[in-house]
């Protein structure tokens, strides 16, 4: 008879505090997607503002962080705004530029990052001939091809990199689908310059 | 289990949040390098490995140090840093060495490297020796005005030789470089410091920093055309801090502390009997001899610098009043060194003044974590011990500022359930604008009939102290701030500083348990009368310097700690002061001072800082810096106008190479790059596994209803 009684409570109970985990948990997962696509919004006006000729233009006030460059994949829609500098900060907003790379309209080797389950998704998509489109900050748009795709062991390998290079190579974790991050596989995908 | 899964998950997404600075920043000269024709026989030798080994994909991962060389695109390996830090503490004098050693792992011939370190050290720390040991060799250190030490160091750099210099960038934010490393080699740099022990609350305090923490840049960037940025840091120098570049070191996360270990040991001779040793934060080890001296390890070996080292230790009850007078003859001038406790006036019941007391909490991006959680359990600790009296306001900033109410308002349990309410909901993200949120506590009319209290809580990670400094000195009139230091590692200088310039006391809190203690601790302070007027007797002194040449009110439970230089030194002297309005008097006996060495050092680091307080005081920038370099250059002192630098006269680097391999290499250097060299962080989010787990909660819910039908 009384545990008749306490069971309907406890259950009650159980539910409601399952209910409000489960909400809280998809309501935050789902921020950092939210987060992902509709900075970018804002990051495209501060990018015309870039275009135009300021220095430094942050996308809102408190920022620490602006737009350096534009990529885009006609073939799959991907048009991001790159940001300055890869810290865990700015990627949530866009891919990061590596600061110690050269920069859009330089020689040397450009390197970027972003989250493999956000902005950088689209790279499990690409194939070796896909064509890339990088605009720098002089408003000229460079055109690169993709010439290689690989999986790299964080722990063992390196990153070709070369002094006269013009390419660009872009990071994001592997693999796309893992559940948690922080695993040790990198995915790397490399592209020439083509004129 | 469910939960618990959860918050562990959560904690870790704190914890990465949480990035501390590893503050090692590391920069190739790229002198060295082998010259262009060279440079084409080693591309054809790395086409032949099928990778070029310069660059680790492991370094790029989790914001490890990486450098760039003069050719854009190629990296190689950062040196190795490890740092030891030896203590010595006598009395309430510390003598530390803090030994640096920079190693090369390249194995390559020609890779010759530069080390710039930023690291931190206590906020009056006075830095006064630096010895480069290379091999067997030890070289010692000169000190310069700043720009000719860099000078030293420069041309030394370029004629291959090894070479050191150490600056100071903030009084608790030093730079070490190293230049002309060579392949597999290991430079070791030490730096001798002085400072001095707290005693407060009778205990006495050590704490040694571990890193720099992200610092909040306000301002807007600054770029000079066609000349290099200050320093070498992430952010670019702005118009409200010129030197931000030189203070943003890249960030490392905490679960890599294996990059830049750090080890600590510890001797320490109190004096007098003591009750107990502890350490806070770090596990430690700790063995009495037979002099009564207790020498102390980390238990660990090398630990993550992650969190500041404090050493808290407490006199035996009943031990003779706490004074110390400490003397030193040099070049027939006297320094000496007094420390006193003012006896406590418990028998005085002063009728308690009303109180009005401001709050401000920073909840900025940096605060993200413990931190907000200790700052809101010491604001609510702190609303919970006000009385009916008295009257209240919270500010709560990161880039905005807003307030709880437009003026302070009485304390009812209306207002009380709003402000608890109201710091609940607290979240930590955004800037740090600290001065407008004083400026706003500022507001409020003086009203000499209450006591005004403002408090601060904060990690105080900004670069533009001075401003604050400045406001301080400007408009705090009558009212009084505290400070309250939250989080593993905060900016002490600038929290004591500015409770210095407000007249108030600095208080740290290191963990969420020590709050209602360290609470307890301020709140006693607020409410007891202060010491206030206190005066050294100028009588039977000739040539008396004495800093701080006003001494600060002195709240219960304080010593007063004074610096004196005089050509002679009378038998006793007098200090005076007032309690209210009851007068007190203290004499201090020179007759059987302790002799000691260092005390020199003491009192020139005490009037540099006092010469550098008058630059927010409006002083000349130009006078200023004529006295400091006077004070510095005399006593062997880095400060913020000279630095030490040395030099080893062997070359190390062969430039005696035919003039044409020269040639190509010169015009190399001269276009070195010294930008930020950052790694890359970690690119996969948590976002799914929340969506799943949110979900899987959803559906368990789910089927406890349907099983909650069938019961039914």
């Amino acid at each position: 008879m009384k545990r008749s009684r306490l069971y309907p409570r406890l259950s009650a109970a159980l539910m409601v505090s399952l209910l409000t985990i489960g909400c809280w948990q998809v309501a935050e997962g789902s921020w950092i997607y939210a987060k992902a696509g509709l900075a970018q919004f804002l990051l495209q006006r501060a990018w015309s503002r870039a275009l135009a000729g300021e220095p430094m233009p942050k996308p809102w006030p408190w920022a620490d962080t602006w737009p350096i460059a534009r990529l885009r994949l006609q073939a799959r829609a991907v048009d991001l705004i790159v940001l300055a500098g890869a810290h865990g900060r700015t990627l949530a907003f866009g891919p990061g530029h590596v600061s110690s790379s050269a920069l859009p309209g330089e020689t040397g080797t450009i390197i970027m990052t972003g989250h493999r389950d956000t902005h950088f998704r689209f790279l499990k998509e690409l194939h070796p001939n896909d064509h890339l489109d990088l605009t720098g900050r002089d408003g000229i748009t460079r055109h690169y091809r993709i010439i290689d795709r690989r999986i790299m062991d964080s722990r063992r390998d390196v990153i070709q990199t070369g002094p006269d290079k013009q390419d660009l190579v872009l990071v994001t974790c592997f693999p796309f689908e893992a559940i948690q991050a922080g695993g040790p596989l990198r995915y790397v995908v490399r592209a020439e310059r083509v004129y | 289990m469910l939960h618990d899964f959860l918050s562990a998950h959560r904690h870790r997404a704190v914890h990465a949040v949480a990035r501390l600075a590893l503050c090692a920043l590391l920069t190739t000269t790229g002198m060295g390098t082998t010259p262009p024709p060279a440079s084409a026989t080693e591309s054809a030798e790395s086409l032949r490995l099928g990778v070029v080994p310069t660059m680790s994909l492991n370094e790029v991962t989790e914001g490890a140090l990486l450098f760039r060389t003069n050719q854009a695109g190629r990296y190689r390996p950062a040196p190795i840093l490890k740092t030891d830090v030896q203590i010595a503490v006598t009395g309430i004098i510390v003598r530390a060495t803090v030994r640096q050693e920079f190693t090369n792992p390249s194995r390559q011939k020609g890779d010759w490297l530069e080390g710039i370190y930023v690291f931190p050290l206590p906020e009056n720390a006075a830095v006064d020796h630096l010895r480069m040991k290379v091999g067997e060799r030890i070289i010692d250190g000169q000190i310069k005005e700043r720009g000719d030490a860099k000078k030293v160091y420069e041309q030394a750099k370029q004629e291959g030789k090894r070479t050191g210099l150490v600056e100071q960038e903030r009084p608790n934010i030093f730079t070490t470089s190293v230049a002309n490393i060579g392949p597999g080699e290991h430079v070791t740099i030490e730096i001798e410091y002085q400072d001095t022990i707290r005693y407060e609350n009778e205990q006495f305090q050590l704490r040694f920093p571990m890193a720099v923490g992200p610092r909040y840049i306000p301002g807007v960037p600054v770029i000079i055309e066609g000349q290099d940025p200050k320093g070498s840091g992430t952010r670019l120098d702005t118009d409200r801090v010129a030197d931000a570049s030189r203070i943003t070191p890249p960030m490392q996360s905490p679960g890599q502390g294996s990059s830049n270990p750090l080890s600590l040991s510890l001797t320490l001779n109190p004096g007098f009997p003591i009750t107990k040793i502890e350490s806070p934060f770090h596990p430690i080890i700790s063995i009495q001899d037979q002099d009564g001296g207790y020498k102390i390890a980390l238990r660990e070996d090398a630990i993550p610098a992650d969190h500041d080292f404090q050493l808290i230790w407490h006199p035996a009850p009943h031990t003779e009043s706490m004074a110390a007078v400490l003397t030193e003859q040099q070049d027939g001038e006297t320094y000496a060194m007094l420390m006193l406790v003012p006896p406590t006036q418990h028998h005085e019941q002063t009728s308690r003044i009303p109180r009005d007391i401001t709050f401000i909490i920073d909840r900025s991006g940096s605060m993200a974590g413990v931190s907000i959680e200790q700052a809101k359990s010491s604001l609510v600790a702190a609303l919970s011990r006000m009385t009916a009296q008295d009257r209240f306001n919270i500010i709560q900033f990161n880039h905005m500022v807003r307030s709880l109410f437009p003026i302070p308002q009485s304390v009812t349990p209306k207002t009380m359930q709003q402000a608890i309410r109201y710091t609940e909901h607290l979240t930590a993200d955004g800037g740090t604008e600290i001065l407008p949120a004083l400026r706003q506590a500022l507001q409020s009319p003086q009203d000499n009939s209450r006591l005004q209290q403002i408090i601060l809580i904060t990690d105080g990670q900004v670069g533009n102290e001075e401003e604050l400094f400045e406001l301080l000195h400007q408009r705090v009139g009558s009212r009084r701030l505290f400070t309250i230091g939250i989080g593993s590692t905060p900016n002490s200088h600038l929290m004591r500083k500015a409770a210095e310039s407000g007249r108030g006391t600095f208080t740290y809190i290191g963990n969420v348990n020590e709050v209602k203690d360290k609470l307890d601790g301020l709140f006693k302070k607020l409410e007891r009368p202060v010491l206030n007027n206190i005066t050294i007797d100028p009588a039977g002194w000739s040539g008396l310097e004495q800093f701080p040449a006003t001494i600060s009110d002195l709240y219960e439970g304080e010593p007063i700690v004074l610096a004196l230089k005089a050509a002679t030194l009378p038998s006793e002297a007098m200090l005076r002061g007032q309690v209210g309005t009851t007068t007190w008097s203290v004499p201090v006996s020179f007759h059987n001072a302790t002799a000691r060495g260092g005390i020199s050092v003491y009192w020139a680091r005490q009037k540099i800082s006092a010469l550098m307080d008058e630059t927010y005081k409006g002083g000349s920038q130009e006078v200023i810096r004529k006295a400091v370099l006077d004070v510095a250059l005399h006593h062997h002192l880095v400060s913020r106008y000279t630095s030490l630098v040395a030099v080893d006269v062997t070359p190390a680097r062969p430039t005696d190479r035919p003039a044409a391999e020269q040639d190509q290499v010169t015009p190399v250097a001269s276009t070195e790059d010294h930008a930020a060299l950052t790694g890359l962080p970690r690119t996969g989010t948590g976002g799914q596994l929340q969506i799943l787990l949110g979900l899987a909660a959803l559906l368990l819910a789910g089927f406890v209803l349907g099983l909650r039908k069938q019961a039914a």
